[in-house]
């Protein structure tokens, strides 16, 4: 892609994310959405395939819904209170509309069906940049509204989005498929915390991005797309293969890794409000994408499977691809927990 | 005048000097020939020495306690070392010494090829120290002590040819019945602790708490499996898996002795008690016959002896039961010699006929073995109670006072029936080994002149012919008995024993040569012991241990364990999996989805 045009894009795709975030307008953060979604389109068709023009035009018909409930959401809102505040959607029509609209775009069950297919359609950067940053606007949105959302709708969607993220990636042998039900999990922990402590969501947020930057790149550096070449990746970067074990026991939230710092808080943040079933049910359901990275992690480095070997010992090369933020990456997503007593600063 | 009194002192010297030997094997490898003879002299010098306190107290009637070392405290049950030298301790160790001093003589010719030798000789005084142990004692502690230490010792020497399947199940079998007698002997402690707070006899029997009938229940268990009467007593037949000495031992002075030497011990609390003493009269008479009609049939010369020693402890228990525990004791002291004399003599039968037991292929021993003749001859008519031979001392007044008392008819009456069948089958043994034409192969080598042989025997016919008169003699009994009666009542016991002798003699010379088409039903019902081992042992154990094999392995293991949890959840997931990533990338079907969800979303909150 021309350079000017790409960093054009980008920084559009910035700045939409950033307005969406920064305002406290309706109609400023509906445009921030826009703009974001309408960038997004250039960088899912970066290369021209078939398959990833289909992935963007899902995204696209998916995305424009959203926009156009939300927008009729706040519409219904101003009719009835006369405002535009992101804070104050009291009509619970207009909130439940904005909400499931939010929800579309983030991609929780029951509106996740787009997620895996934009996701597997387009190339590893794209999809990266898919599952990690697109998440902010939406977020950042429920964030502000979170105190007028039905509490109801967003448990129902959250566990069942834990659940089908779990349920999806046991069939799965593409990795950004197993990426993206991995996100709709993770959103699933985002939205149930979301009544109690929306600062957990973005502590959540920010680890899972971690995350999967960190596999993104891992996977990027060695073009690996499926389980099968993935059983070929100790050939090329042994390293990294440990790392990405590691950072695939920090995604299923195993202790002592990082992933476990969110999970461990939100099910304490959970027990403290006296809930017991819900926590319960979620960490069991979390067991489902554990046995799924298992699976990736016995594929990738602990077992050598009988597969046709045509590039012996590469990794006796000198690696020409120097990544300077996947070691700060790698190091953030496996060994943030012992800070975790500096998380009462953001309570 | 100073009276020094020598009682305890000469005591705990002679059970000093049995421990010695076993201290001997500590400090020295104890694979010398030498210890066999150390141990054999170690127990005649501690018989000889003991011998002065039992003459001492026969002469002043002083009874005397060792009570030195005070052990450890529980809470407020204070345990102590302690030792009772009363009439039934002090007359009956110096017995059990000289029946195993004899005993260890004939191990010396009968286990001389054993490559473990030293370790049975071993084995046999530890047998001995623990039964001292349990006849001393004065308190419940030690007096379990000794109770445990002969059920060990007494499956260490059964399964002594552990080789054999059989020697290993009849050692499995004496640990497992007296386990079951033990939980009424723990059980019997418990309740003197809970009640009493004390384990000390004289504490006990000077409380003489009441409504003892719990705690006598379990001491009458407790004796039940180690006297192997009627439903415990299938282990004691299987037991005759060990050696001879063993038998021996086993059956005249320790272990089954144990279980009755109990009850005596604790008669204080029994003669106020009629439901234990009903139960043990009724437990005893229904032993004393069940074993006997067993031991009529059998081939096997040793389980004929070992049969009629359990009839013989079903007598004792009688005899208990009819508040009498002196003459039981008395009993117990005589058969310990005859019973003892009956087994090394059958020792020698078997070990000179190279290892024949059936008594249908010995025949004409009287011979070949005149002194082993002997001694069965006098063995058996002792144990049937012939006048003035050591039996008769202890089994007419046994059988006098169940007559003149007011028992149970039914028990006196199958008691008697047992007696009779006492003369029966010894004189089955008489006809068959001793009598008539020899039956064993033509070149064994028959050969009784060896001194370790014949010397214990010897010594023990004399103490088969005049021990009963000594020691009734310097016995005061409990109860006073009966001094008249009719001559029918008096000549009762002598009476059925001659009818049984009579009626086994004619009718042995009669079916000598007969041959049963089948046997009929009773005589196998005699044979396979009442079926009791068969029905005990297979038929109950077989459905409870099939249904809990199924239970394990189908409900817990395959259905559990395996279908419903592990499977169960595979196939959910796999379902639930395929059916959530089963998508085809029809947009429509999201939308509808979408347009689904936000209807049921608005209509929650409209």
């Amino acid at each position: 892609m021309n350079p000017l045009a790409l960093s054009l894009i980008l920084t559009t795709l910035l700045a939409g994310t950033l307005i969406t975030m920064m305002s406290s307008h309706w109609l400023t953060a509906w445009m921030g959405l826009e703009m974001n979604m309408l960038t997004m389109i250039p960088i899912l068709m970066k290369t021209t395939n078939p398959r990833s023009t289909e992935a963007a035009t899902k995204y696209f018909m998916t995305q424009a819904m959203a926009s156009m409930m939300l927008m009729m959401a706040l519409t219904i809102n101003l009719m009835y209170s006369g405002q535009w505040s992101i804070t104050k959607m009291t009509n619970p029509v207009a909130s439940n509309m904005a909400l499931m609209a939010l929800m579309t775009k983030l991609g929780s069950a029951p509106f996740h069906f787009w997620v895996p297919e934009v996701t597997q359609g387009v190339e590893l950067t794209p999809g990266m940049i898919l599952l990690t940053w697109q998440k902010l606007a939406p977020l950042s949105l429920l964030y502000q509204m979170a105190t007028y959302t039905n509490t109801n709708l967003i448990y129902l969607s959250g566990l069942l989005s834990i659940l089908i993220g779990g349920w999806g990636g046991l069939n799965q042998t593409q990795l950004r498929k197993i990426l993206a039900y991995s996100s709709i999990s993770h959103m699933g922990w985002m939205l149930i915390i979301l009544p109690f402590n929306p600062t957990l969501t973005l502590l959540n947020l920010t680890i899972y991005i971690m995350l999967t930057l960190s596999i993104f790149m891992i996977l990027t550096n060695t073009f690996t797309t499926s389980m099968s070449s993935l059983t070929l990746m100790w050939n090329k970067t042994p390293a990294m293969t440990i790392m990405l074990m590691t950072t695939l026991l920090s995604l299923g939230g195993l202790p002592p890794l990082s992933g476990f710092m969110p999970k461990w808080l939100m099910i304490h943040e959970l027990t403290k409000n006296n809930s017991i079933i819900m926590p319960l049910t979620m960490a069991i359901m979390a067991l489902l994408n554990m046995y799924f990275y298992m699976r990736l992690i016995y594929y990738s480095s602990l077992t050598i499977l009988p597969s046709t070997n045509n590039m012996k010992m590469t990794w006796r090369f000198t690696n020409t691809k120097h990544t300077m933020t996947l070691p700060t990456l790698i190091t953030l997503s496996n060994m943030l927990l012992p800070l975790t007593p500096m998380i009462s600063m953001l309570e | 005048m100073k009276v020094i009194n020598l009682i305890p002192t000469l005591m705990l010297t002679s059970l000093i000097i049995l421990t010695l030997p076993i201290i001997t094997t500590l400090l020295q490898n104890n694979k010398t020939n030498c210890f066999l003879y150390i141990t054999k002299t170690a127990v005649t010098y501690a018989f000889a020495i003991s011998l002065i306190p039992t003459l001492l107290f026969i002469q002043s009637n002083q009874e005397a306690y060792i009570s030195n070392w005070h052990w450890m405290t529980i809470h407020t049950l204070k345990l102590s070392m302690s030792f009772k030298l009363d009439f039934f301790s002090l007359t009956f160790m110096p017995i059990a010494l000289f029946i195993t001093w004899s005993i260890m003589e004939f191990s010396l010719w009968y286990m001389h090829s054993d490559p473990h030798i030293n370790r049975f000789f071993k084995y046999l005084l530890l047998f001995l120290i623990t039964m001292l142990i349990l006849v001393s004692a004065n308190n419940l502690l030690q007096l379990f002590m000794g109770w445990e230490g002969v059920g060990i010792m007494s499956f260490l020497l059964i399964s002594w040819w552990h080789g054999r399947t059989d020697a290993n199940t009849a050692a499995l079998q004496a640990m497992l019945y007296n386990r079951i007698g033990d939980m009424g002997f723990i059980m019997m402690m418990a309740w003197f602790t809970i009640h009493l707070n004390s384990w000390e006899f004289q504490q006990i029997f000077l409380t003489n708490p009441k409504n003892t009938t719990l705690p006598l229940l379990g001491l009458l268990l407790a004796s039940a499996g180690k006297s192997a009467q009627f439903g415990l007593h299938p282990w004691l037949p299987s037991a005759m898996e060990g050696p001879t000495p063993v038998s021996a031992l086993l059956h005249s002075s320790t272990m089954v002795m144990a279980g009755v030497f109990t009850l005596i011990r604790f008669y204080p609390l029994m003669e106020n008690n009629l439901t234990i003493q009903t139960s043990t009269l009724c437990l005893g008479a229904i032993t004393t016959l069940f074993t006997a009609i067993c031991a009529l049939t059998q081939n096997d010369i040793k389980k004929i002896i070992a049969l009629s020693t359990s009839s013989q402890l079903g007598l004792m228990m009688v005899t208990i039961g009819i508040n009498q525990p002196q003459l039981a004791f008395i009993h117990m002291c005589t058969h310990a010699f005859f019973k003892a004399m009956l087994f090394l003599s059958s020792g020698s039968i078997i070990h000179n006929l190279n290892n024949e037991q059936d008594i249908r292929k010995m025949g004409g021993l009287y011979k070949t073995m005149p002194i082993t003749s002997t001694a069965i001859i006098i063995g058996s008519l002792a144990l049937t109670g012939m006048p003035f031979l050591t039996g008769f001392y202890s089994k007419d007044p046994i059988i006098e006072t169940a007559n003149m008392s007011y028992i149970n008819t039914w028990a006196l009456l199958i008691t008697l029936i047992a007696v009779s069948m006492t003369a029966s089958y010894s004189t089955r043994i008489i006809f068959f080994a001793l009598l008539g034409q020899p039956r064993y192969p033509p070149l064994t080598q028959v050969n009784e002149n060896n001194p370790y042989l014949v010397n214990p025997i010897k010594r023990l016919i004399l103490g088969s012919i005049f021990m009963g008169f000594l020691i009734s003699m310097n016995t005061i009994p409990h109860t006073t008995p009966q001094m008249t009666m009719p001559p029918h009542l008096k000549f009762m016991a002598l009476a059925v024993t001659l009818l049984g002798f009579t009626v086994a003699t004619e009718l042995n010379n009669m079916t000598h040569n007969l041959m049963f088409k089948q046997p009929s039903r009773m005589h196998t019902f005699s044979t396979m012991l009442g079926y009791y081992p068969t029905t005990t042992h297979r038929v109950l154990p077989y459905p409870s241990l099939t249904m809990s094999q199924n239970l394990a392995t189908t409900i817990m293991d395959s259905i559990w364990l395996e279908k419903m949890i592990p499977k169960n959840l595979t196939t959910m997931q796999k379902t639930a999996a395929s059916l959530v990533s089963n998508q085809k990338g029809l947009m429509k079907l999201y939308f509808l989805s979408f347009l689904l969800s936000i209807t049921l979303g608005l209509l929650i909150a409209l």
